[in-house]
């Protein structure tokens, strides 16, 4: 810096290559008015147009919304079959339907009747209130099936195996919070399908007593009512339960969501990125001159961020061959996903006009009254005992996927589709075993009834115990134990067991969706149905 | 490495994506059903309103009543404040009614899903709308959503004095429903006479035929003279009546008398009043289409035509009714089905409750006439006829013929009225007096007076004795009610063919000269003969065997 | 830093800007594409919030006028903020709703008067005293048969003109 006759220097630095060399306050002033726009943008971007390795990773590494991905992604990561992209779409569709929600609460009302007269209004009056509301149911189903498929391509791939136990929990926990999404905002139309759907749902949440009743503990520990009366504020589905799930579907539950969502992307960082199998490096196809851009050479670590690292945590010792840069590749990838599952949405908006019947009467039961679909499954077993189906069950299936990670500590055939012992072949078995018992069970509870038809005397808790949900968990817990011993690994039993799980839910959810007709009695077709 | 295949996905998606929000940006904009119609309507008006005219969404807003009906987004014309285009289904002005849309909205009177912008979704005729819209030419229906008018004569008097004003017309000075009438305006003097289609609505002066008379005769009063005739005073009655059954809504007035004449209050309650054989009607106009079973009726799945069928064919529409077919012409039908369409009473705020509602709901005004012709044809004609003699419907015990001269001659009137009044408890006849039924004993008197009438007028030939005085034989009279009677009444006297004889209101209220006089007479224009006289395949019953029947009989009374 | 070439690269050092490849149009043209559906389908979001119509009764309504209208006393219609006068010039209908900041002003003797802040106008709308900055205005009105006159509150006409009637 030259020296400098006016006394302004003692005030702000100069700027690059300029000095105070007697220009004028207001001629400076003016200068950066008219530089101000182009600093707005460079200001932005503080790392430069990501144009070169090093600003490409400085781009990723210093955004709050991208530096959730890390800098490189090993090219296995990549793969369409690795994850088919099933968690960036699932979050996808989250988003599509948290912007759509928040469009909607624009003009609903959560007080009964209102409610209904403002969906109306939504779907006439209001611009695009048609189609937003169409795409936010849809996007909901959407996003219910692809935390679902989501979570059968970590299991199958083994991808929760150490150091991913608990992002598999965290994933458990996701996958109740999605569904809770999805059973709150069923109630908000406040139409016939709405209110008896949760009617149900609630009684479903009161079947505890089936069991305290038979116990004779009820009136000291009643379990189902106090559960059913937090879910309605009320005895009775009514206004009170309206705000409640109102509440609990555009700020409890959302909150939770995305703060779980969270910690769930971050473990991914943590736990070393997506799962790979061991020799990875070995089989993937050597870069070709297509791919662009790449490292150009072995990057060295461009963040000092890690504290103490020890053990698994940042990826330590791995190699950075075969990793390409986070951008573009990754976006791409996850900017292709995005895209699709949008597409997906708005396709179905269009084509299917969401359901809206008519305006809530409690004194009209639907017949038949039935729960959102992926709770249809539940239903078909609590048409047979109400505990079992409600709580035992499904209390029994999360615990048991809740598990898995902490009872499979084998390492074999990580990363893999199907890997560990027994493969492909324990997976086909127990989906045939799983397919052909659940129908089997079915078809005979169908046909000649169960207990109850042949000993109209039989105490409550005999059913309770012995039901076709019960009886089918325990062939699949016996089939697992099986595969466990004859594959000689507890991932085969892992295997079978959550294979089994799948088919008997799918076969169940099947049933309940379209051959269970008013009364919940058994018809071919919905055509069948007696009256209307 | 699949960064290409990914870019070709994202392009192909986004560009996908890019055309379907184009379609759906089409759709809401350009494709809408009220703009098109809205352009059209602007296309058609005189082009210094075109300038003024904007194409949006528009609605009738009626708090109180939480409606919002937006009929008027594509019924433009009868929008508040537009003008209508003549001629055009759509976009005529509302014809001239009483009640301004602009202050109750449209659907309070024609039903339907006035939150609606699509013409299927707003008539109602989608699914889930439980109350569609009531059928083009039964708008008067509509009435019903908030009226009920009082005091409805059967078919017959209100039609005597429809010919009575026809007759003596009245139609010269007079409109009536649009029809007739001459009226000056700024009293030039002349022929005048206000328009009497809302005579009953808005009240008239009872002395209106004296004053009629008295400017007749004015000597100065060219036109008048000789304008009115000369009318009884049942005649005047009459046309009373008929001016009083004149509210606006041409043709429900008759489809309600219509409804008083064919005794369908026998079975049916409305308006908590009637029997319990079938539904309760009071909203049967607010059926939902949605929930009633198509199966057996043929042609569109509507209200209407629901309704129509099941007048004309009740058991073929419900399976296992136990309503007969009334053999009813297509113009009945016609107008019942106006009346069904009318029993819609719905819930409203009490500040829009219309006199009469208030004075049926608040004070048990009737909704029929009280007098006994009247209350004949609403309640009794369709089981015991509407000539009383009696009716057969298949698959069900016979009614009794009540109007036949040898049963008015032995029938009290007392007895006649404790029937009416406490019925047959366990067979069909309802209890119609206190305690528990409805009708008041002035008119039971009144029923009882035109079951008379029915026999000519027959009257009781009166009964010095005591209500019981026959001693005889009850164990000789048990084997002859088995040998004689028993087929038709019943081994115990249940019924069957013929009337319950073991029923304790017919035995308290029964005289032994009543029993004797019918067995030795029997019944003329049914199954029961005199058995007195032999037939064919009997021989006749001795005085002495007949009084054995009735202590027999008489053993199945309890003492109170 | 060291500048070691990896195997597959193509030898330059890290820290010079690459060229844009031209094979790179495909991924510029997604990515561009797909910005523009999401921009598309912004604009159409921000539709939404505005309501396209109000849940309130409609401006343009129609009212019977009473047979004893005397000039200068003006007729309310229950629960529309304009006052109708007929004088010997005709009908004419003025908003109460004051121009200063929108409250209903009150009719009196010489015209109205805005409980507000004082604001005073003459029968005619204009203002002789008070913080309002403009006349109220005169409001589209139209006489038909029986003397029921539609008014339309959305649609200001010149001070001054009456309708016949």
């Amino acid at each position: 810096m030259t020296g400098s006759s006016s006394g302004q220097s003692a005030m702000g630095r100069p700027s690059e290559g300029r000095c105070p060399d007697g220009r004028s306050a207001l001629a400076r002033f003016g200068e950066n008015l008219r530089r101000a726009p182009r600093e707005l943008r460079d200001s932005m971007l503080r790392s430069g147009s990501p144009a070169t390795d090093r600003s490409r990773s400085a781009f990723v590494f210093s955004s709050l919304f991208l530096h959730v991905h890390s800098v490189r992604v090993h090219r296995w990561s990549l793969r369409w079959s690795t994850t088919m992209g099933l968690g960036i779409a699932a979050a996808a569709a989250f988003l599509v339907t948290l912007i759509t929600g928040v469009l909607l609460m624009f003009y609903y009302k959560p007080y009964p009747d209102v409610a209904y007269l403002s969906m109306k209004d939504i779907h006439f009056v209001v611009p695009t209130g048609r189609f937003i509301r169409n795409i936010h149911r849809w996007a909901g189903n959407v996003m219910v099936v692809l935390v679902l498929l989501h979570m059968a391509r970590v299991f199958y791939t083994a991808a929760y195996r150490r150091p991913r136990e608990f992002n598999w929990v965290i994933g458990m926990l996701l996958l109740v919070v999605t569904l809770g999404l999805s059973f709150t905002g069923y109630l908000l139309p406040w139409d016939q399908l709405a209110y008896w759907a949760i009617t149900i749902g609630a009684n479903i949440a009161q079947s505890p007593r089936e069991l305290t009743d038979a116990l004779g503990i009820t009136h000291l520990f009643d379990l189902g009512g106090i559960q059913k009366l937090l879910l309605l504020g009320s005895d009775q589905v009514g206004e009170e339960s309206l705000i409640r799930f109102y509440l609990l579907h555009v700020m409890i539950l959302p909150l939770a969501l995305v703060v779980l969502l969270s910690v769930h992307m971050w473990r991914v960082r943590k736990d070393g990125g997506l799962t790979r199998p061991a020799d990875a490096d070995l089989r993937l196809p050597p870069i070709t001159p297509a791919t662009y851009p790449v490292f150009t050479e072995a990057p060295q670590r461009t963040y000092h961020l890690a504290a103490v690292v020890k053990g698994r945590t940042p990826a330590v010792g791995n190699g950075p061959e075969n990793c390409v840069p986070a951008m573009p590749h990754l976006f791409y990838a996850e900017a292709a996903v995005f895209m699709m599952t949008v597409l997906a949405c708005l396709a179905l908006a269009l084509l299917r006009d969401a359901p809206l019947k008519e305006l809530a009467n409690p004194a009209v039961p639907e017949n038949p009254a039935k729960a959102p679909w992926y709770f249809l499954g539940l239903q078909e077993l609590v048409s047979y005992s109400a505990f079992m189906g409600g709580m035992g069950i499904p209390l029994v299936v999360i615990l048991g996927l809740l598990l898995i990670p902490y009872l499979d500590r084998e390492i074999a055939g990580t990363g893999e589709w199907f890997g560990g012992p027994g493969g492909r072949r324990v997976v086909a078995r127990s989906a045939f075993f799983g397919l052909g018992s659940v129908i089997l069970l079915e078809a005979f509870a169908i046909r000649f009834g169960w207990i109850r038809q042949w000993w109209p005397e039989s105490p409550q808790l005999l059913i309770t115990l012995i039901n076709p949900g019960t009886v089918l968990t325990l062939l699949y817990a016996i089939f697992s134990l099986w595969a466990i011993r004859r594959f000689d690994s507890v991932r085969a039993g892992a295997m079978a067991l959550f294979t089994c799980f799948l088919a008997g839910f799918v076969v169940l959810t099947v049933i309940g969706v379209h051959f269970r007709g008013p009364n919940w009695d058994f018809f071919w077709s919905p055509s069948d149905w007696p009256g209307h | 490495m699949h960064s290409r295949a990914n870019k070709i996905l994202l392009l192909v998606s986004s560009l996908a994506a890019l055309a379907l929000l184009g379609s759906a940006a089409v759709r809401e904009n350009w494709l809408q059903e009220w703009k098109r119609i809205q352009r059209s309507y602007a296309k058609a008006l005189p082009p210094e309103s075109r300038r003024d005219f904007r194409v949006q969404l528009r609605q009738i807003v009626v708090p109180r009543l939480r409606v919002s009906d937006r009929c008027v987004s594509c019924h433009v014309g009868m929008a508040p404040g537009e003008q209508g285009i003549s001629g055009d289904r759509v976009l005529s002005k509302h014809p001239n009614v009483h009640h301004d849309p602009a202050d109750i909205g449209c659907t309070v009177c024609h039903g339907g899903q006035g939150r609606a912008t699509e013409s299927a979704a707003a008539h109602g005729d989608v699914s889930f709308w439980p109350e569609p819209m009531i059928p083009a030419g039964q708008a008067y229906a509509g009435c019903g959503t908030c009226h009920t008018h009082l005091a409805v004569p059967s078919m017959a008097r209100l039609e005597q004095g429809r010919a009575l004003f026809e007759r003596s017309d009245c139609l010269s000075c007079h409109r009536l429903d649009g029809r007739g009438g001459t009226m000056r305006t700024g009293a030039a003097g002349g022929m005048e006479g206000p328009d009497l289609s809302r005579a009953g609505a808005v009240g008239f002066d009872e002395k209106w035929y004296g004053k009629h008379v008295s400017r007749s005769g004015e000597p100065a009063a060219a036109v008048w003279r000789g304008a009115v005739r000369s009318l009884s005073q049942d005649d005047q009655q009459a046309l009373d009546i008929f001016l009083s059954s004149r509210v606006g809504a041409p043709g429900l007035i008759e489809a309600k008398a219509l409804f008083h004449s064919l005794g369908c209050r026998c079975c049916h309650k409305v308006g908590g009043i009637g029997g319990d054989d079938g539904p309760d009607l009071t909203r049967v106009g607010q059926l939902d289409p949605g929930r009633l079973v198509f199966d057996h009726v043929p042609g569109e799945r509507t209200v209407q035509n629901y309704l129509a069928e099941h007048f004309r064919a009740p058991g073929k529409v419900v399976p296992g009714s136990l309503m007969p077919s009334m053999g009813l012409s297509e113009t009945q039908i016609e107008a019942l089905n106006l009346y069904m369409f009318s029993l819609r009473r719905s819930e409203l705020p009490e500040a829009f409750w219309p006199k009469d509602r208030i004075r049926a709901e608040r004070f048990g005004a009737r909704e029929f006439a009280s007098d006994g012709a009247t209350l004949y044809g609403a309640f009794c004609a369709a089981c015991h006829g509407a000539d009383g003699r009696g009716m057969r419907y298949a698959g069900m015990p016979p009614f009794p013929a009540i109007g036949g001269r040898d049963f008015l001659s032995i029938a009290s009137d007392s007895f006649l009225a404790v029937t009416i009044r406490s019925g047959r408890p366990g067979r069909r006849m309802p209890a119609w007096g206190s305690p528990g039924g409805p009708f008041s004993e002035s008119e039971i008197d009144g029923i009882v007076r035109h079951i008379r009438g029915l026999g000519e007028g027959t009257p009781f030939a009166g009964d010095s004795g005591p209500r019981r005085w026959i001693v005889a034989d009850a164990i000789r009279g048990e084997s002859l009610y088995k040998a004689n009677c028993s087929l038709c009444h019943g081994p115990g006297g249940e019924g069957g063919e013929g009337p319950a004889l073991n029923n304790q209101v017919f035995l308290s209220s029964a005289s032994d000269l009543y029993l004797l006089e019918t067995i030795r007479g029997g019944r003329g224009g049914t199954s029961m003969t005199g058995f007195a006289s032999g037939t064919n395949v009997s021989s006749a019953l001795a005085p002495s065997e007949i009084e054995q029947l009735v202590a027999f009989i008489r053993t199945w009374e309890v003492k109170q | 830093m060291t500048t070691r070439p990896l195997a597959g690269g193509n030898g330059r050092s890290r820290l010079d800007p690459e060229p844009i490849p031209r094979r790179d149009f495909l991924g510029r043209l997604a990515v561009f594409s797909s910005f523009a559906s999401l921009a598309f389908a912004l604009a159409g979001i921000m539709r939404l919030p505005k309501a396209a119509v109000l849940p309130s009764p409609s401006k343009k309504f129609s009212v019977k006028l009473p047979e004893a209208m005397q000039p200068g006393v003006p007729f309310v219609p229950p629960g529309r903020s304009v006052a109708i006068f007929r004088d010997e010039g005709g009908v004419y209908a003025v908003s109460t709703v004051c121009t200063h900041l929108g409250c209903i002003v009150k009719a009196d003797a010489g015209g109205f008067k805005c409980p507000c802040h004082g604001s005073e106008f003459r029968r005619d709308g204009t203002v002789v005293r008070g913080p309002a900055p403009k006349p109220l205005p005169w409001l589209a009105l139209a006489v038909s048969a029986g003397s029921v006159c539609t008014i339309d509150e959305g649609s200001v006409v010149e001070s001054g003109r009456r309708a016949r009637g």
